[in-house]
């Protein structure tokens, strides 16, 4: 278990006397009291005790307390691995800012004013993250309605044209919340950016290298990018806030359509942050499914990287090699959870179906075909000389960003960190299959491009245990906990049975109570750790739930390592960051 | 008076079948490219509109002349248009010197399958490989988009550098041949039974690269670029405004190169005489397309330099072995020859 040690705990309460140590069994952390005093242990906690690898920063609402806002810090010793949260309440809603210590707060933090209004001491330009400026309220505040507020008049074309008719011409509110126009548009892009260089180059909200609608500014001299700044939120959905008002069992779809290139995996990291906060057991064979399909997932989504990556720097050509092979893999998916991109294929205790017939067979043949076709993309690209040349000494990520930043997944371990969530914490049924971690050298676009070839060719070696071990399985294996009270029988189960029908019912109309208690837990996601963090207060929905995006920590590090690179390099290197913006901006 | 009036018949003649020939391939080069890539990416390109796809330039064409005009606020409207004229002109005129095949007779007087038959065409095809610069750089000027303007800049430099390679390159040939007439350079290439690419190997590998880079082909499609620049400096072209371009370009800029590529070292069209009257005819056309095969193969397979490293590779590399080869060539001549 990679949660901090005792010993570890002894030491830093020995060193300041005035935290209280919270252990719970799938979370630990550390209160402090005085607000003052959190950059002092941060600072401690990194340099003293090595937990220098910044994860995660989020704020919780507590509108009855006295200091309204509690933040907190997670934290990861990258050499024992043990993992740690900080939690600390906001004096006056003002909190020191922590960027200096950690360069990936600065994004968290600019996140958490932007969706609760906290104010940061030190950090100068606290903007809105995914909101335009001059946006009035903060969402993920409790008082926030979820539909929002309606303040903007937005009538029906029929009511434009024809004023107001009797009867109605539709049966919405008339009244929306305020949405933004261009001025707004233009505003939040002129307080993002001076102007230093020769001209600025906006690029994107849409636009064919950015991969979604992600928005960059470049300040330009030259070729040569001396400035850039990200304007995310064009994606934003208010994925955290929903989830506050959903039951557990009935967020599961929205988190395949956050990265949704890689849907089972989301599905796998959620649903099993809300089985170890009701301590749902999942049988065997369900956890062999989930590795099976979370690894297919995984060669899809990198093969969708290969494909766009190689097409940005212009070979054509790979980028279709790339999408044959992922047809199969969505055939699979699709024959099984009856969806192809965002499946919803996981349950809360197991999987929605069983296998269906001729899954295995159809996936053993198309590993065994996989390592050729891998071989041929390595023959297109690996040691050809335009390719080397566009992507050796490009874009380089030293380990000491990786920490400072929160990178993790192939970018981590690009860069020699071999973080990897499937090992040091081992869940599904990843403890059961052998399969090692490629780490690159120096960090740069090709060191990542490596990693990610040879972890498609380690996640084909898994699928290919996974397939091994399904084979010896008896049919009638179950592939969900139905005993769990929280746990919502298969259809089979609900059609015949009465007992199980009762059941079905009531969960899906109340939901079940999940016990008080509180979870942070990640899975490896092909971009790398995707954490749930839930606080529970013993209801059927989470009162926070924090969703710890891979894609949106990754991306931070971009304006830093571009400086005084070319549009070009800036191509490479955000393909090989790879950014999904579902996820950067939930 | 009546041999005048003749000659002006036969050369109006040339034109039209020049004209129709090259435009209709154009298109059609479309057609080709399509299927290819198709082929090349495992896919089966153009299949639905008439046999094969055949149809499918027409309605490519159709398409793109039925869009809506747009023009986009702040062009320069004046070199907005002549941007197109600038782009397809010089592309169409470099055709004027492309021999089609081995002159013959026709009621006692010769003709010879070519629209001018210069005494300096190769220095006509540099010339006019430089205009088609001024295309690009005036898209992206008047169109008044960073895009556009970037893409168009990429362009210049790459034409300024690889101008100079592609003249030393062409410079050994000639100095082998003697004359810078395309029918003087096939006939002493068939005279002496050696297709230049054996004396000149070097000089034609450089051909080949300035000849990618000039028609904006992978991997030196820097203007273009559509990952970092859309598609560069026609983005803010729509319609059939946009549809010259990449024809001029991508297609006809080629095909020309090509063709004059096969004259230069390929002994234009010197074969065995096994088709017929029409011999020399089909041995300059598979020549030519044998060409043409590699670039879109080439295209399809490699990714892109960067700008800076394009410019690069030109000063630093090409630059110097083409000069190198060519006192070589001279020294050779001038001792052996």
């Amino acid at each position: 278990m990679p949660w901090a040690s005792s010993q570890t705990l002894d030491r830093i309460k020995h060193a300041f006397r005035k935290i209280t140590i919270d252990t719970q069994p799938n979370f630990v952390c550390l209160n402090v009291e005085d607000t003052q005093e959190i950059t002092n242990i941060l600072k401690h906690l990194k340099d003293i005790e090595d937990f220098r690898y910044f994860i995660d920063f989020h704020v919780i609402d507590f509108p009855k307390e006295k200091d309204r806002f509690l933040g907190q810090y997670i934290l990861v010793n990258p050499y024992t691995f043990e993992r740690l949260a900080v939690k600390v309440w906001f004096k006056s809603n003002k909190l020191p800012t922590a960027k200096e210590i950690f360069p990936g707060a600065k994004w968290a933090e600019r996140e958490a004013y932007d969706m609760f209004g906290v104010e940061f001491e030190g950090h100068e330009d606290v903007k809105r993250m995914f909101m335009w400026e001059d946006y009035k309220y903060f969402p993920l505040r409790k008082d926030f309605p979820l539909g929002g507020i309606p303040e903007q008049k937005l009538p029906s074309l029929t009511e434009v044209l024809e004023g107001n008719t009797f009867p109605p011409s539709h049966d919405y509110d008339i009244m929306h919340t305020y949405v933004p126009n261009m001025k707004d548009i233009e505003k939040t892009e002129k307080s993002r950016i001076t102007k230093k260089g020769q001209l600025v180059l906006n690029w994107g909200p849409l636009h064919p290298g950015t991969h979604g609608t992600m928005w960059f500014l470049f300040d330009l001299e030259g070729e040569h990018i001396i400035q850039t700044d990200v304007i995310l939120g064009q994606l934003h959905r208010g994925m955290e806030k929903i989830a506050e008002n959903l039951h557990y069992f009935q967020f599961l779809p929205y988190t395949d359509r956050m990265d949704y290139l890689s849907a089972v995996c989301n599905e796998l990291s959620y649903v099993q942050a809300v089985e170890k906060l009701a301590n749902i057991e999942v049988p065997l064979k369900a956890r062999y499914i989930r590795t099976m399909f979370a690894e297919l997932q995984r060669i899809n989504s990198h093969l969708l990287w290969l494909g766009t990556g190689a097409l940005d720097l212009g070979a054509l050509t790979v980028f279709l090699y790339a999408f044959r092979e992922r047809e199969k893999i969505m055939d699979i998916i699709e024959g099984n959870a009856g969806f192809r991109l965002t499946s919803a294929f996981l349950r809360i205790g197991g999987v929605h179906y069983d296998l269906a017939k001729g899954t295995l067979e159809v996936a053993k043949y198309f590993v065994k075909d996989f390592y050729s076709k891998l071989k041929e993309y390595h023959g297109l690209l690996t040691r050809n000389r335009i390719w080397l040349k566009r992507t050796k000494d490009v874009g380089v990520i030293t380990q000491e960003d990786v920490y400072q930043y929160g990178l993790t997944g192939p970018v981590a371990r690009g860069s020699g960190v071999a973080y990897d969530i499937r090992k040091i914490d081992p869940y599904a049924a990843y403890d059961l299959v052998d399969f090692d971690i490629p780490v690159g050298d120096i960090g740069d676009v090709y060191d990542r491009y490596l990693v990610r070839m040879e972890e498609m060719y380690q996640s084909a070696r898994i699928v290919e245990q996974c397939i091994e071990a399904l084979e010896k399985m008896p049919e009638n294996e179950p592939y969900v906990n139905k005993k769990h009270p929280a746990v919502i029988p298969p259809k089979e189960y609900v059609f015949n049975d009465l007992e199980d029908m009762v059941k079905s019912f009531r969960i899906v109309v109340h939901g079940e109570n999940i016990p008080k208690g509180e979870v942070y837990s990640s899975g490896e996601n092909p971009r790398g750790e995707l954490g749930f963090y839930i606080y529970s207060i013993g209801k059927s929905s989470p009162y926070r739930l924090r969703i710890r995006s891979c894609s949106f920590y990754n991306l931070s590090v971009f304006p830093k390592v571009i400086y005084k690179h070319t549009i070009s390099d800036a191509v490479a290197l955000l393909g090989s960051i790879d950014p999904v913006v579902g996820e950067t901006d939930r | 008076m009546n041999d005048i009036i003749f000659t002006a018949v036969v050369i109006a003649i040339k034109i039209l079948i020049v004209l129709a020939v090259t435009l209709g391939l154009g298109a059609y080069l479309t057609w080709y490219e399509r299927k290819f890539a198709g082929h090349l990416q495992a896919r089966r390109g153009p299949t639905v509109v008439g046999p094969f796809g055949l149809l499918q330039p027409l309605a490519d064409g159709l398409k793109l002349m039925t869009k809506a005009p747009i023009l986009p606020r702040g062009v320069d409207t004046k070199l907005y248009y002549m941007a197109i004229m600038m782009a397809l002109v010089p592309a169409i005129m470099l055709f004027a010197v492309v021999p089609f095949g081995p002159s013959f007779k026709i009621m006692g007087h010769e003709i010879k399958p070519i629209v001018a038959n210069l005494n300096i065409a190769i220095l006509y095809v540099f010339a006019m490989g430089s205009m088609a610069a001024y295309g690009t750089l005036f898209a992206g000027w008047a169109s008044n988009s960073k895009y556009a303007f970037i893409g168009s800049l990429r362009k210049a430099a790459l034409i300024v550098s690889y101008e100079v390679v592609l003249g030393f390159a062409a410079l050994s040939v000639i100095l082998l041949a003697g004359s810078m007439n395309v029918f003087d350079i096939v006939n002493a290439q068939i005279k002496s039974g050696v297709w230049y690419i054996v004396y000149q190997p070097i000089s034609f590998i450089l051909f080949l690269f300035c000849l990618l880079a000039e028609s904006g082909r992978v991997p030196f499609d820097i203007q273009e670029a559509e990952a970092e620049l859309v598609t560069g400096y026609n983005v803010e072209y729509g319609g059939m405004k946009f549809g010259i371009f990449p024809l001029a370009e991508w297609y006809l800029n080629v095909l020309a190169l090509c063709a004059i590529a096969s004259v230069l070292y390929f002994g234009g069209w010197a074969g065995p005489h096994i088709f017929g009257p029409f011999s020399g005819f089909i041995w300059f056309l598979a020549k030519t397309f044998g060409l043409l095969f590699f670039v879109l193969w080439v295209h399809w397979t490699l990714p892109r330099y960067q700008a800076k490293d394009v410019v690069e590779f030109a000063w630093k590399y090409l630059l110097p072995i083409s000069i190198i080869n060519l006192v070589g060539t001279a020294f050779f001549i001038y001792f052996k020859g």
